[in-house]
């Protein structure tokens, strides 16, 4: 028997669940699969929440091979992956996370731009990742959409977006920094999601949890450094494909019932909070306004694409196809715009 | 080679290049590579080395080391120290060894409007030190009581040093500065103590003549309200300013420096050349502060990728040491380096190995950061390297004033230090009560 | 430094040098006082945020990585004359005393210590020299695409000037300690 050994890292903790399974699933399933036949063992080497490489360098690092296996956070890589970012620029288009992540492996065998967007930077796609449902975690009560006029409110990266035209001001952060900058006043709130905000505990500073069923979002992906994946045996290539697979399934299936666990969860801890945690219904109405008020995020960002060569109107038009394909019913067709 | 070995090698031979005087963030950019080219590949310690330079500065959080510096600066000049200790120093005349108490109170009030020790022993060896030679101190003593009282500077809030500990623990800088706060004045309470024993048992070393014949000068309530002023508004401006929600710690640094401008230029403390000669050291300092930064950021992910610390995690919890063993082992290692090197280089070379232990053996790191920061404030005291003890020398510019005889009066408060250490680990609560509220 | 009556008998490419030396240290300067003014910047950018967020309600945008980009330009900026002020934190353990008992084999180590420091930086600034190149390939930007960008490539043009200028301020040193070695004598200009 052969032992390989791998370093497999991230810049979020494990207890971020889809990092968390990386271990519980892509990780095991690896070695499960490795130790049927028994040729090959990979030792591990773990270096989770952030010990190599923070949030602003999840591409990088496994491009350069300062970890062998990685999460690649595309939210902060908008202008590396312009494609991958498709599902951020049209918000309030699905909320269920499987057919998100099958749609964009689907996209991924079948859109060879897409592909290529991600193997340029030197490695090889595994398993995908996406987020939970995105909502409102704030200091005061919403209500309506004019409750945001003026507020400031952070987002990841490019989900400062989905607040234009609701007058809020875009606070740019990380789960990690959140917390304290809502605690110091630095923003008003965050548009974030239960399995974040849970483990961050930032009901705890922003207690009022407005459901605005914003949609999820593709994330990134679990990849490997291509230079180590060349280095690999078939057999064990073939084995982590498989497990990145069966991540990707399990880690989709995950969301979706974690995401209403999270609320529930977020609900039953901050009762006892002062002041506690008020769960609250964005009203139809309301939220259909959001949806109109919004400028054409999707063609603004299909144009960008455009611009710098690559396909996207068409693609923007086969993601949002490949959703109805399995059932989801967007608020706002995004690829039918004017 | 395995990267435990690697990662061990690495640690020995940035001890050896300090040792022999290469500067130390060049020292941890050295090894750090050697580190990731024996671990990995030289490519991959390549590009890590501009990537940690390019990302590793470019935190928000850090702006606050210029300001806070800058703004001690601004005090420091300005005369705010002075008006602080008159105040202190009419209040507590009629005590034994009044002046003595005067000045730690006073440092620990200043304490809370700078964040670097050496702006409060500069200021306090130049205002205190004359007048309790006035008033027959030796000056032995008087010196001794500046720089033990300096380290104050950096336990109450704001202080760098909790903001550095901070970055590498990833905790809250708020929660952080909030935890120095009772250590600072408990730490304020037992140098109190001391010099009162001192005073009633060892009276040659703290006083020269029998009797103090020298007058005090005397304030009235307005003159002396007039004093408290400018410190009680800079200090409601930072943290009022931090504890109210209204300012982050980053936020905090520039409204303060700002303040302190505001005072400086009202009090006429300033001329245009002597602003800018106080940026041109602010930048100096926050240069060497940083690039250390830089230089351990580096550092810590070589260790993180050779796998050492997990392993030293493993052979000091699960062995006979156990988790108090290892947090007496790590104090003392980090007195015994404060003997060479300054504060900040000592966290920045052991917290990348010590914090995954201290998170393993399930330490509130809040606690162990106030712990850690104490420590490293004796290395402010003890020779042949005390920083305090130096600017002291250097800003009172007294040929008779020798060296040695300040670390002697700083001595006792070592002792003091290492006694508050012990109240702290005995009751955890003093430390995290104030953060975790 | 003393200027002696000699400077100006000193031969054509003496002066040539001094010229040179002067130019430099111009240089160092220079980016010194920009780091300085920036330090200034820092401040009125974060105040400014201050009052807007609290007097009107809205933040400015940018604000936080703009302050975190100032200070790396701060740092790098002022890298060089840190350097050649000797202001690096440092052990004088041994370095002091093996420097005044034998000052030739004293100026010797101080050499390859800035030899030391000339190639790190130099790796580093070459190492963003990629980086760079990345960015501007793929068009880097920091901010929110749709509602206020700026583009990477301009600080780390600054970053790979202030770590180049430092690696040859480290460059300077070690030829002045070279010489000072060959001289047999230990001083440090
Ligand atoms: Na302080
Ligand atoms: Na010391």
């Amino acid at each position: 028997q052969e032992t390989i050994k791998l370093t497999v890292a991230s810049s979020h903790p494990t207890t971020i669940p889809w990092v968390g399974m990386i271990k519980s699933h892509f990780m095991a399933e690896t070695d499960r699969i490795l130790a049927e036949k028994g040729n090959y063992k990979i030792e591990w080497q773990e270096a989770f929440g952030g010990t190599l490489y923070k949030a602003n360098a999840t591409l990088t690092s496994v491009e350069q091979g300062v970890t062998d296996v990685g999460w690649v956070f595309s939210f902060l890589e908008g202008a590396k992956l312009p494609l991958s970012q498709v599902s951020t620029y049209t918000p309030f288009t699905t909320s269920n996370p499987p057919a998100q992540l099958a749609t964009m492996a689907e996209l991924l065998d079948a859109v060879p731009e897409f592909r290529k967007e991600w193997e340029q930077y030197n490695l090889v796609v595994l398993g995908l990742t996406g987020t939970d449902g995105y909502d409102l975690y704030t200091k005061t009560p919403i209500t309506k959409l004019d409750d945001l006029n003026g507020m400031k409110i952070s987002a990841p990266g490019v989900l400062g977006t989905w607040l234009r035209g609701t007058g809020a001001n875009a606070v740019d952060g990380s789960l990690t920094s959140f917390y304290t900058d809502i605690q110091t006043g630095v923003s008003d709130g965050v548009l974030s999601l239960a399995l974040g905000v849970l483990p961050a505990k930032l009901y705890e500073v922003a207690p009022y949890l407005t459901r605005v069923r914003m949609g999820v979002a593709f994330s990134g992906a679990v990849a490997i450094n291509r230079d180590s994946w060349d280095g690999l045996p078939a057999e064990v290539q073939e084995a982590m494909t498989a497990a990145g697979a069966f991540y990707t399934e399990a880690h989709g299936k995950d969301l979706l019932e974690r995401h209403e666990m999270a609320i529930a969860k977020i609900v039953e801890t901050g009762a006892s909070q002062t002041p506690p945690v008020v769960l609250s219904e964005l009203p139809a109405e309301e939220r259909q306004r959001w949806v109109d008020a919004l400028p054409d995020l999707a063609g603004e960002w299909a144009a960008a694409a455009e611009a710098k060569g690559l396909p996207g109107k068409a693609f923007l038009s086969a993601y949002m196809d490949g959703l109805r394909k399995r059932g989801e019913t967007p608020a706002r067709a995004w690829d039918k715009a004017e | 080679m395995t990267g435990i070995e690697i990662g061990a090698l690495a640690v020995v031979g940035l001890i050896v290049l300090i040792y022999i005087g290469l500067p130390i963030g060049l020292g941890m950019l050295v090894v750090s590579y050697a580190g990731v080219a024996a671990i990995r590949n030289e490519a991959v310690a390549f590009r890590m080395a501009g990537a940690v330079a390019n990302d590793s500065l470019r935190e928000y959080l850090f702006a606050v080391v210029p300001l806070f510096v800058l703004m001690g600066l601004l005090v420091t000049v300005s005369g705010v120290g002075k008006d602080t200790f008159d105040v202190f120093q009419q209040a507590l005349r009629r005590l034994r060894a009044g002046l003595g108490v005067a000045t730690v109170f006073a440092n620990a009030v200043f304490a809370s409007i700078t964040g670097i020790s050496i702006a409060s022993a500069s200021v306090f060896s130049r205002v205190a030190v004359p007048e309790m030679t006035r008033h027959g101190y030796t000056k032995t003593f008087a010196t001794g009581v500046v720089a033990g009282s300096s380290v104050l500077g950096m336990l109450i809030p704001p202080s760098l040093l909790m903001i550095v500990y901070a970055v590498l623990a990833e905790e809250s800088v708020g929660r952080m500065f909030l935890a120095g706060v009772l250590p600072g004045l408990l730490l304020a309470g037992v140098f109190s103590l001391t010099i009162f024993l001192l005073a009633t048992f060892n009276r040659r070393f703290v006083f020269d003549t029998p009797v103090d014949g020298a007058a005090f000068e005397s304030f009235g309530l307005g003159r002396l309200a007039a004093k408290a002023v400018p410190i009680a508004t800079l200090m409601l401006l930072v943290l009022g300013g931090l504890y109210g929600g209204f300012l982050n710690p980053t936020e905090a640094g520039a409204v303060g420096a700002l303040g302190a401008l505001a005072v400086a230029a009202m009090r006429r403390s300033l001329t245009g050349r002597s602003l800018w000669r106080l940026m041109v050291e602010t930048g100096q300092i926050t240069v060497s502060v940083l690039i250390l930064i830089m230089a351990a950021t580096y550092f810590s992910r070589m260790l993180a990728m050779s796998g050492l610390p997990t392993a030293l995690a493993d052979l000091l919890l699960s062995g006979p040491i156990g988790p108090m063993g290892f947090l007496v082992l790590f104090l003392a290692l980090v007195i015994v380096l404060g003997c060479i090197i300054d504060s900040i280089s000592i966290m920045l070379i052991l917290l990348p190995i010590a914090l995954p232990v201290a998170t393993a053996a399930g330490f509130d790191l809040i606690w162990f950061g106030v712990l850690t920061v104490i420590a490293v404030e004796i290395g402010l005291l003890t020779p042949p390297f005390g920083l305090s003890v130096y600017t002291i020398k250097s800003a009172m510019a007294d040929p008779t004033l020798r060296v040695s005889d300040i670390f002697r009066g700083a001595l006792p408060f070592v002792a003091a230090m290492m006694l508050t250490l012990a109240i702290l680990i005995a009751f955890p609560a003093i430390t995290t009560w104030l953060a975790r509220l | 430094m003393a200027k002696d009556a000699n400077s100006r008998a000193a031969p054509p490419a003496g002066q040539l040098l001094a010229g040179l030396d002067r130019g430099w240290t111009l240089l160092v300067d220079g980016l010194a006082a920009l780091g300085t003014l920036m330090i200034g910047v820092l401040m009125a950018i974060i105040c400014a945020d201050v009052v807007a967020r609290n007097l009107m309600g809205a933040s400015l945008p940018l604000v936080s990585e703009l302050g975190a980009l100032t200070l790396v330009m701060i740092v790098y900026l002022q890298l060089a004359t840190t350097v050649r002020h000797d202001r690096l934190a440092r052990t004088e353990l041994f370095f002091t005393g093996f420097r005044e008992r034998l000052p030739r084999a004293g100026a010797v180590l101080a050499c390859l210590f800035d030899l030391t420091g000339a190639v790190a930086l130099a790796a580093i600034a070459w190492s963003t020299v990629g980086i760079i190149e990345r960015d501007l390939s793929s068009g880097q930007f920091i901010g929110v695409t749709g509602v206020m960008t700026l583009p990477t490539w301009p600080f780390r043009a600054l970053i790979i000037l202030g770590m180049s200028v430092s690696a040859v301020q480290f460059l300077v040193m070690a030829a002045k300690n070279l010489r000072a070695a060959a001289r047999g004598k230990g001083a440090r200009t």
